[in-house]
């Protein structure tokens, strides 16, 4: 073989260990890249558009590729090592490594070319491919896992966020912010089977998506923004006005009349048809009184004791169905609007982003949520959906003396609060029912929390039964 | 100019004489193979060596039967102490020239042969001992102002005996350095043996073959220097020798041992004689270039003699070769 071929079959040769150099580089930097994108993927809602979020990857592969690049260059040793492998394998005696530095230094000496020669014999059929084959390393294997589970991260948008006392995420566009409040109101909609809410859902979700496709304007989209707040206004008002079940009932309680109506229907379907109609009557009845909330709506109506026939129970249940669902929706109609206002106060650049719940959140927000502690809207003596601009006037809380106070549940040390304000006279704006209402449901929060003791709960929720009562006897 | 055809004759060549010079000796020579290898490697590079072994394992019968195939001068010099540096290279003695006048004419010493036989080197006094040595650098002798050229090729073979140690002149460091191999002699094995009493117990003696003469060896001596050696090879022969010197310098780390038991690390003689008997070996292999493998071969009978180790080393029984043994181990072939 002539020395030419011969430099043909070693820069062959190099050629492929160098091939292979730079794919183990690549799968290294992608492997790494893909790793340090798992680690910042509770980060990603630093990031503006949910789009980029695919490139983080590639952002780190390009920053990590140069120095892995650098580092891993292709160095004249590491051709030495190569040849000194080929030497090795095929046990030439660092044939193929002195004719490849001859060949280098252009040595026409016999002796040289004598090495040329036998090493060129015995290079003729060599096949670098098949002899030193790729190996795998443990990174490319990791990288494929690795890219499947950050693929599966992503699509399911599993993220990891840090919404505590510390808030990383920056804040949202009002439309997007819209957008995710009016698709968590469509499920709980369709959960609960709301009609109404469902509509406004899609509604809202319309106008925020054409708010963002379109980039509109400011002052446009809050234009839609009140006009869906009004078109809200108007549904929930005159639900209410529809609506006999009493606004003091609370959610849950509202919720579990649904499961007992549920239960009841159960009842009838698996009814004893060998029966008769009147004693079949008179049974149901009676397991009808084992549940509570629709033994309270009995009472409530005055049929309580009376005996109905099959179909007037099966009609007196569905209007009680149709009336806890409207109300349910009414009352989610009226967070949405509570919603849409903090919204519009948002976007004239008020304070007071991390107050907005969403409706998917629901009432059940969690005690300890960074939200809930600044949320002066939840306590009692505000107006439900007033905020900021409002409670900054506030007087600042002081803590009173303790006193040695002697009550009905025993006797205790007492602390309390001292308010130094002039009280005001004001028109208010929301409706007796939606501020009783409201402060109920917190109540109600706040009852299934530990932080009340389990003694007070029963006197707290009679109270606020009360004032429910006693508004309807006003 | 040579042809690549040419050199791949004389490749043969080497390597066909080389295989039956091995062949004739262990007509006479029961193993000992490896020793006989390094011993032809020393002589076609030119170098001298320093034979190590207790007596009787036929260091002298091995040495003469060498000059005998290689139909080489032989001679044998018994060093004692009463030894004088003339009894070695000669001296001039009053003799009558044919016209009767007194003059002086020089007497050659036994050293005036190709291969000459030092034994019990270390019995004889440093000054005996440096005119010998003497003669193995310059290969010639200076007697009253007249220099003699030896005859070429020249070798001296050594012999030490490193049990009795007693009344003897321990060779000078520089002067060990100036011997190209130090080569131990093994005790043989049990067959070794066995075929030892064979020999010389029964039958005649064996008539040995010229081989080779001293013209092929001269001619080897250049065959040698011409072997082609990769500057990866010829880098690992540097980096294996800086591996057992103990002196911590930036690129220049020491093998552990060599760190803690050795006082003076190989001098450059040292790589010079890895690297020319790396290519003698590679010759006389019939390959045409230097492997790793030759060099590695070639470390210890090229350096064992070359490292100066401590005390510390000879109170904990440490040898040469364990060092250089690591060496090997940890010097890695490219870096």
């Amino acid at each position: 073989m002539e020395a030419e071929t011969l430099r043909k079959k070693l820069a062959e040769l190099l050629s492929w260990e160098r091939r292979k150099r730079r794919e183990q580089i690549l799968t290294t930097v992608f492997c790494y890249a893909l790793l340090a994108a798992l680690l910042v993927l509770p980060f990603h809602g630093l990031l503006d558009t949910v789009i980029s979020r695919w490139f983080i990857p590639i952002l780190f592969f390009g920053v990590m590729a140069p120095f892995f690049f650098a580092r891993g260059h292709w160095r004249l040793a590491d051709s030495a090592r190569a040849l000194a492998r080929v030497d090795k394998t095929l046990e030439l005696d660092e044939r193929t490594l002195t004719a490849w530095e001859l060949l280098e230094r252009n040595e026409s000496r016999a002796a040289a070319l004598m090495v040329l020669k036998q090493a060129g014999e015995k290079l003729a059929n060599l096949d670098p491919k098949a002899l030193f084959r790729r190996n795998w390393s443990w990174q490319a294997y990791c990288a494929l896992s690795l890219l499947l589970l950050w693929l599966g991260l992503l699509w399911f948008d599993v993220g990891l966020r840090f919404d505590g006392g510390v808030q990383f995420s920056p804040p949202q566009t009002v439309a997007q912010r819209l957008r995710e409040f009016s698709r968590a109101l469509q499920d709980k909609a369709k959960n609960e089977g709301l009609d109404e809410s469902l509509r406004v859902g899609r509604e809202l979700e319309q106008v925020a998506q054409k708010s963002i496709d379109d980039k509109t304007g400011d002052e446009k989209f809050k234009a839609d923004l009140a006009g869906m707040q009004n078109k809200i206004a108007t549904m929930g008002k005159s639900a209410a006005e529809q609506q006999p079940l009493s606004a003091s009932e609370s959610q849950q309680d509202l919720w579990d009349l649904k499961a007992e109506l549920e239960a009841a229907r159960d009842l009838f379907n698996n009814g004893d048809a060998t029966k008769g109609a009147q004693e079949l009557g008179r049974q149901w009845l009676d397991q009808l009184a084992t549940l509570p909330q629709i033994k309270k709506q009995f009472e409530r109506e005055g049929q309580s004791g009376q005996s109905l026939s099959q179909s007037d129970l099966k009609s007196f249940l569905d209007k009680l169905d149709k009336q806890a669902t409207r109300e349910l929706d009414r009352r989610t109609l009226l967070d949405a609007q509570q919603f849409l206002e903090q919204l519009m106060k948002q976007g004239q650049g008020e304070k007071g982003e991390s107050d907005v719940k969403v409706a998917g959140q629901g009432e059940r927000d969690s005690p300890d949520d960074g939200e809930r502690t600044n949320n002066r809207s939840n306590l009692p003596g505000k107006e439900p959906g007033k905020r900021e601009a409002e409670s900054a006037s506030l007087p600042e809380f002081q803590a009173g003396a303790t006193a040695h106070v002697k009550g009905l549940l025993g006797e205790g040390n007492s602390s309390g609060v001292v308010l130094k304000a002039k009280p005001s006279a004001g028109k208010s704006e929301v409706s007796q029912d939606d501020v009783i209402a409201s402060y109920r449901r917190q109540a109600e929060a706040e009852l299934n929390t530990e932080r009340v003791p389990e003694a007070l709960k029963e006197t707290i929720k009679n109270y606020f039964l009360s004032l429910g009562i006693g508004k309807e006897q006003n | 100019m040579e042809t690549v055809a040419e050199i791949e004759t004389r490749m043969q060549h080497a390597r066909h004489s080389f295989d039956d010079l091995k062949a004739e000796m262990a007509r006479i020579i029961v193993g000992h193979e490896a020793l006989i290898e390094q011993v032809f490697i020393a002589l076609v590079c030119g170098g001298h060596c320093l034979l190590e072994g207790v007596p009787g394992l036929g260091k002298t019968l091995m040495v003469r039967s060498l000059g005998e195939i290689l139909n080489l001068s032989f001679s044998r010099i018994q060093f004692t102490p009463d030894l004088m540096p003339a009894d070695i290279t000669g001296t001039n003695v009053l003799t009558d020239d044919p016209s009767g006048r007194k003059i002086f004419e020089f007497q050659r010493g036994p050293v005036f042969a190709h291969i000459v036989l030092a034994d019990e080197i270390n019995r004889a006094t440093p000054k005996t001992q440096s005119a010998l040595l003497e003669a193995m650098q310059e290969q010639s002798v200076t007697v009253g102002g007249k220099m003699h050229r030896l005859e070429n090729p020249f070798m001296v073979l050594a012999t030490q005996n490193p049990i009795e140690m007693e009344g003897t002149y321990p060779l000078p460091e520089a002067q060990v350095d100036r011997f190209f191999f130090k080569l131990l002699l093994q005790y043989p094995t049990r067959d070794e043996l066995a075929r030892i009493a064979d020999f010389t117990t029964a039958g005649a003696p064996v008539a040995l073959h010229e081989v080779l003469d001293a013209t092929d060896i001269l001619q080897m001596r250049q065959w040698v220097r011409d072997v082609p050696l990769a500057d990866i090879v010829k880098d690992y022969a540097v980096r294996l020798v800086l591996s057992t010197h103990p002196q911590r310098e930036p690129g220049r780390e020491a093998a552990p041992l060599a760190q803690k038991f050795v006082l003076y690390g190989s001098s450059p003689r040292g790589l010079q004689s890895v690297i020319l008997a790396a290519k003698a070996r590679a010759l006389l292999a019939g390959r045409p270039n230097v492997s790793f493998e030759d060099i590695r071969q070639m470390l210890l009978p090229s350096l064992r003699h070359r490292l100066i180790l401590n005390l510390e080393a000879d109170a904990e029984g440490i040898g040469a070769e364990k060092i250089l043994s690591e060496v090997v181990e940890r010097v890695p072939e490219v870096p």
